[in-house]
């Protein structure tokens, strides 16, 4: 070979060990490289804030949970993609029977706890017989229903073996049976991450709130709870589930979001500001992170959990169980100026009760029902028996204190002066503490009140079954109620959703509520906070998107730091 | 009385305060009069404005016209300010006297009452009374009423007992005089002139409590203003609307270092040693 | 004397019986539970059960007589927000955070009230003087809550200097105690001046300087010391007070302190927390009452014997 040739050879060799050494795939703790623009691993770390909580599982209480930072000792079914599809998880795939009652699902035999066993059907079979167990007491019961003699068992009538949830043929088989045909079952498998029953006799109910008995078959593991400051999650080396997270750390600190977020955001102490699932953002803050550019570019608004807030009355009892006072009201309120002044970016109008995005939500077919009309409003009002108002009796509106956000409570108060305006009726605001506000709705006896619902699965059955006369409501139409059962019991797809959306029609014909505004929260993470799940959706949207970065969510899996995080002093 | 007068108007700042107070009672008086809109009159287009010639001291989120709500705000403060302490003074003032008068086992259990009401820390005492009453003006002036008389009962009764150690009052007992006597017409008024000074501090104290209660949520309902309420409000509006807390704010602190001076000026013009040392 | 003392030590003890059930009843009225029903209401055998989890089914007077039956041998229960430890243990965790803070701003706010009463004293009506009027001005008119939040937006957001929260570390404690002692230092600085101004009108004042001390010698050898005792008196109801906490301050600066698991007991309805703090509270404040009665009783005994 001629010395020309060699030398460029060997330049070539060189230049291609140098490249290669510089793109040599960096992989962290569990095996997965890291995409190109990512920092080392050890800058793979998430910080977030969270309110208190007392457990981590979501089988010992759902709302004494960290926000958004949970699920990640267990493996659930499913779970859900920025696209609101369903993917597998320990479920490698499932299936019904044709009478739509038993659902299959094969689970996959990848996956370990820390401890060395195997996650089986066992473990869900245990968990969930826990949930409908009275004696456990647990929060989320009424969620579960569809699952066969589940409520029952809630009851006490029946010991928790007999619920629909049990082994099938094989350790790796879960079998799943229902009341009634549930064809959204598996979006409810959403909420279905496990314990581990050894661990949960071992060492009782909080095992996990502990490192050294803490067992997790997920993502993550518990390296620290440090009670009142912080949580630190460490990834599971030894994880088998088919998709492995990024992130070497989460550290949870513990706060007050509400008031201390944005400020520990500004400050750089976390890098995730907001919730997936609802706004904590003032309109302060609003008005900071608008007139910055920087933050403007890092606020991103999504649909959130498809929340939407509404008035609702006490329809048992005078003045609101006359039908004409309720349309009164509704006509009287300016729901289009309230959005446009008040809620701005973070809502949009609503006109029925689903928000436009969740499945067979009908804007199109509801907004003409109600429209702003003061001249009928009064019309209305003077047809029930109080013309201008007169011998209307002062209206408490109750706002429960957990929504009641500046934005919220100005809605409120907006909303009050525009009846008093409207219709002559004098109405006062009053934040109510939120146990004491449950307390009177669930028992039917609150007159006024402001509150919002967001769903719990993307189905018609999940928001429109609230208003199911046996639910929180004091609102009651028999067609609607025949409906709502029916159609949540459907499977004809097509029907299905016919009959929803004349339940929903009712709904608003029957002024139920009156449906103010649908949320749109918004989320901040910084510009070094990347992953596919935060790219946009096939709406086109760039969102945080519902549930957030929990174990349930695919985003866990996808978010990563870039390199730029060595730019911010972390 | 005219010396009490004359000492009082020596010292300016307290002259100062009870001119500044006097404007804010005609204020709260005369609210509906004076105040350019109504405190609920809302402007949807109007909103979140700065301070300007329509709107003096600037709209809040929804409209409202900021002066209005301030001016009404005093309203609400006066009015939980001075029915606070007109609810401590019934109820400690009386405690305080049988206690010190008494003595004995009177006094005992009097004392212990006081200290069961001290467990309860007052803010939160109050708070616990507010979930329970529910909210409203009339709620919370019981609820501070019922943790505020404390100080005027412990006062009260010290006083109580220094004036029956005094020589008239012995004097008086051994000439066979009544105990109704003695308390209304010996030792009471003697007692008027601390507690006067324990009033003028404690209505901006009461004012303040109304405000945390606000702040926390447990105050009164809206749409009625209270100073407390709007600064709570404008927390949330601080980077940007410096104004919605910059006027509460002012207005609290203006009222409560009036009444301070007023209750200075008080003290050293009802301080019988500065009026007996007048008399050479 | 003795008699004197352990009357009052009785008296303590029933006034601790008291608080304790008048906060039982107040717990048990208010609306709520230990439960969350936020979403739908939980059907009434699942409500059954998490009441009889805690205890709550039975009737209030039993409850509190198996209360004080267990608190009588040492066990204040389990707080329901925290169920891995005892309320023992969770207190005696979170009290010295709040004891810390406390320490602190009564430490300085007595050293700085004090130094600030006798400047504005002896400069009256100078600039110093209304500087420092202004200062304690700001204590006392300004709520302790809307400070904190000024603090945190300077300090913490722009100037980024101190942390906007948390506890752990030596600047934790900075915007928490700022916030915290400006008021009882305004209070402590015009209670100094006031007396400071008084003495230095009295006669021994008068005889001192006529006998051609030095000024330096009479105000720091004899009027100081008069007017530390009265000062003294402001102590006592301080110690309390400072030692549960403000609820505020500890909710804004993220404190894992006394104040703060109060406020968070109250929304969780953690009845044990709550019955064990007052329990705690009550006995703070019977025991200062009684030592400071004890102290008036030994300067004036006409109390003792009325």
């Amino acid at each position: 070979m001629s010395k020309k040739l060699i030398v460029v050879s060997v330049v070539v060799m060189v230049f291609l060990i140098l490249t290669s050494a510089f793109s040599a795939p960096v992989t962290n703790s569990v095996g997965k490289v890291l995409p190109i623009d990512a920092a080392p691993p050890e800058y793979q770390v998430l910080r977030v804030m969270s309110g208190p909580a007392t457990t981590l599982d979501w089988f010992i209480s759902v709302y004494k949970r960290t926000n958004e930072a949970n699920n990640y000792f267990g493996e659930p079914l499913v779970r859900l993609n920025k696209n609101f599809e369903l993917v597998p998880a320990a479920a490698k795939s499932w299936g019904v029977s044709k009478d739509g009652l038993t659902w299959t699902f094969n689970l996959d035999k990848n996956i370990y706890w820390t401890d060395g066993t195997p996650l089986t059907a066992e473990d869900f079979v245990f968990s969930f017989q826990l949930g409908a167990d009275p004696k456990h007491g647990w929060d989320f019961t009424w969620f579960y229903s569809p699952i066969k003699n589940w409520d029952k068992v809630v009851k006490g009538e029946l010991p928790p073996s007999e619920i629909g949830v049990k082994q099938g043929k094989d350790p790796y088989t879960l079998v799943i049976t229902t009341e009634y045909p549930a064809p959204y079952l598996p979006m409810m498998m959403l909420y279905s991450t496990p314990l581990s029953k050894k661990a949960y006799e071992k060492y009782g109910p909080y095992y996990n709130n502990d490192p050294k008995t803490s067992v997790s078959c997920g993502p993550y593991v518990l390296q620290e709870w440090t009670k009142d400051k912080q949580i630190v999650f460490k990834i599971n080396t030894k994880y088998g589930g088919r998709l492995k997270p990024y992130l070497e750390k989460i550290i949870v600190t513990f706060g007050d979001p509400g008031t201390s977020a944005f400020k520990a955001y500004l400050a750089g102490e976390i890098d995730i500001c907001g919730y997936s699932n609802g706004q904590i953002f003032t309109p302060a803050d609003l008005e900071v992170i608008e007139k910055d550019p920087e933050l403007s570019k890092q606020f991103h608004q999504g649909f959130g959990d498809f929340r939407t807030f509404y008035l609702g009355f006490d329809c048992y009892n005078p003045p609101f169980n006359n039908l004409n006072v309720r349309k009164a009201l509704a006509y009287a309120i300016d729901k289009e100026a309230i959005v446009k002044t008040i809620i701005r970016k973070q809502g949009m109008i609503a006109y029925g009760f689903l928000m436009p995005g969740f499945p067979g939500a009908n804007p199109e077919g509801l907004k003409d029902i109600i429209t702003y009309n003061p001249d009928q409003a009064r019309k209305l009002l003077a047809e029930a028996g109080y013309p201008d108002g007169k011998g209307f009796p002062s209206l408490d509106m109750w706002v429960r204190s957990d929504l009641a956000s500046p934005t919220v409570v100005a809605a409120a108060n907006a909303i009050g002066a525009m009846l008093k305006k409207n219709l002559g009726i004098d109405v006062k605001i009053t934040v109510k503490e939120s146990k004491t506000f449950m307390d009177a709705l669930n028992s039917h006896k609150l007159p006024f009140y402001l509150v919002s619902y967001g769903m719990d699965y993307l189905d018609q059955s999940n928001m429109l079954g609230i208003w199911v006369s046996t639910g929180r409501h004091a609102w009651k139409n028999d067609r609607y109620d025949k409906l709502v059962t029916e159609a949540s019991s459907l499977i004809d797809k097509k029907k299905r959703d016919e009959m929803f959306k004349e339940a929903e029609k009712i709904l608003v014909e029957d002024v139920g509520g009156i449906f103010l505004w649908h949320q749109t929260p918004g989320v901040l993470w910084k510009p070094y906070v990347k992953g596919s799940d935060l790219t946009p959706d096939k709406y086109g949207i760039t969102a945080l998107h519902w549930p957030g970065i929990e174990g349930v969510g695919t985003t866990i899996f996808n978010i990563y730091i870039s390199k730029d995080v060595l730019k911010y002093r972390k | 009385m005219r010396d009490i007068i004359r000492i009082y108007r020596k010292n300016k700042l307290a002259v100062f305060g009870f001119f500044v107070i006097s404007i804010i009672v005609f204020l709260a008086i005369f609210a509906d009069i004076i105040s350019p809109y109504k405190y609920d009159e809302i402007d949807l287009a109007n909103f979140l404005q700065g301070p300007s010639l329509s709107h003096p001291f600037g709209t809040d989120s929804i409209g409202r016209d900021l002066l209005t709500r301030i001016i009404y705000g005093a309203r609400t403060s006066l009015i939980v300010g001075f029915s606070v302490q007109i609810l401590a003074v019934l109820i400690g003032v009386p405690l305080g006297l049988f206690a010190g008068f008494y003595g004995g086992k009177v006094d005992y259990w009097i004392s212990r009452l006081v200290e069961v009401m001290t467990a309860f820390p007052g803010l939160l005492f109050a708070i616990f009374l507010m979930t329970w009453l529910g909210n409203g003006l009339f709620n919370i002036i019981i609820a501070l009423g019922i943790t505020g008389w404390i100080g005027i009962c412990r006062v009260t009764r010290a006083k109580t007992l220094e004036i029956k150690g005094e020589a008239f009052v012995e004097a008086a007992e051994a000439l066979g005089v009544s105990n109704s006597y003695l308390l209304f017409k010996t030792i009471l008024p003697n007692i008027i002139r601390p507690i006067i000074i324990m009033v003028g501090l404690g209505v901006p104290q009461a004012i303040f409590g109304e405000a945390s209660l606000s702040f926390l949520g447990f105050g009164i309902s809206d749409p009625l203003p209270s100073w407390g309420k709007m600064i709570g409000e404008s927390l949330g509006y601080l980077q940007g609307y410096w104004y919605m807390g910059f006027f509460p704010t002012l207005s609290l602190a203006i009222t409560v270092l009036c009444f301070n001076f007023v209750a200075d000026g008080l003290r050293d013009a009802l301080d019988p040693r500065m009026t007996s040392r007048r008399k050479g | 004397m003795i008699g004197y003392i352990v009357r009052r030590i009785l008296g303590l003890i029933i006034v601790i019986l008291l608080a304790s059930l008048i906060t039982f009843i107040l717990m048990h009225a208010i609306p709520g539970g230990p439960f969350d029903e936020l979403k739908m209401p939980l059907p009434p055998e699942v409500k059954a059960n998490i009441l009889k989890k805690y205890g709550l089914d039975r009737p209030v007077w039993e409850q509190y007589i198996r209360y004080i039956w267990r608190a009588l041998h040492g066990d204040l229960g389990v707080p329901f927000q925290s169920p891995t430890e005892t309320v023992t243990s969770l207190i005696a965790r979170v009290w010295p955070v709040t004891l810390q803070i406390g320490a602190i701003t009564i430490a300085l706010s007595f050293s700085i009230g004090i130094l600030l009463g006798i400047i504005s004293a002896l400069r009256q009506n100078t600039w110093i003087d209304y500087l420092v009027t202004t200062i304690a001005t700001l204590g006392t008119t300004v709520p302790n809550f809307v400070i904190a939040i000024w603090l945190i937006l300077f300090f913490s957001v722009t100037l980024r200097w101190l942390p906007t929260g948390g506890w752990g570390e030596p600047k934790n404690l900075i915007l928490p105690v700022i916030s915290y002692f400006l008021a009882p230092t305004a209070v402590i600085a015009r209670f100094v001046k006031v007396n400071f101004l008084e003495e230095l009108r009295k006669d021994y004042v008068r005889t001192a300087r006529a006998k051609g001390l030095p000024e330096r010698v009479v105000i720091f050898k004899h009027v100081f010391k008069n007017v530390l005792i009265p000062v003294m008196t402001l102590l006592g109801p301080m110690i309390p007070d400072l030692a549960t906490g403000s609820v505020f301050i500890e909710v804004t600066f993220r404190v894992p302190g006394l104040g703060r698991f109060f406020y968070t007991s109250a929304l969780n309805r953690d009845y044990p927390m709550i019955i064990a703090m007052i329990l705690l509270i009550a006995i703070l404040w019977g025991i200062t009452y009684l030592v400071t009665d004890i102290i008036y009783a030994y300067i004036d005994p006409r109390i003792v014997f009325s």
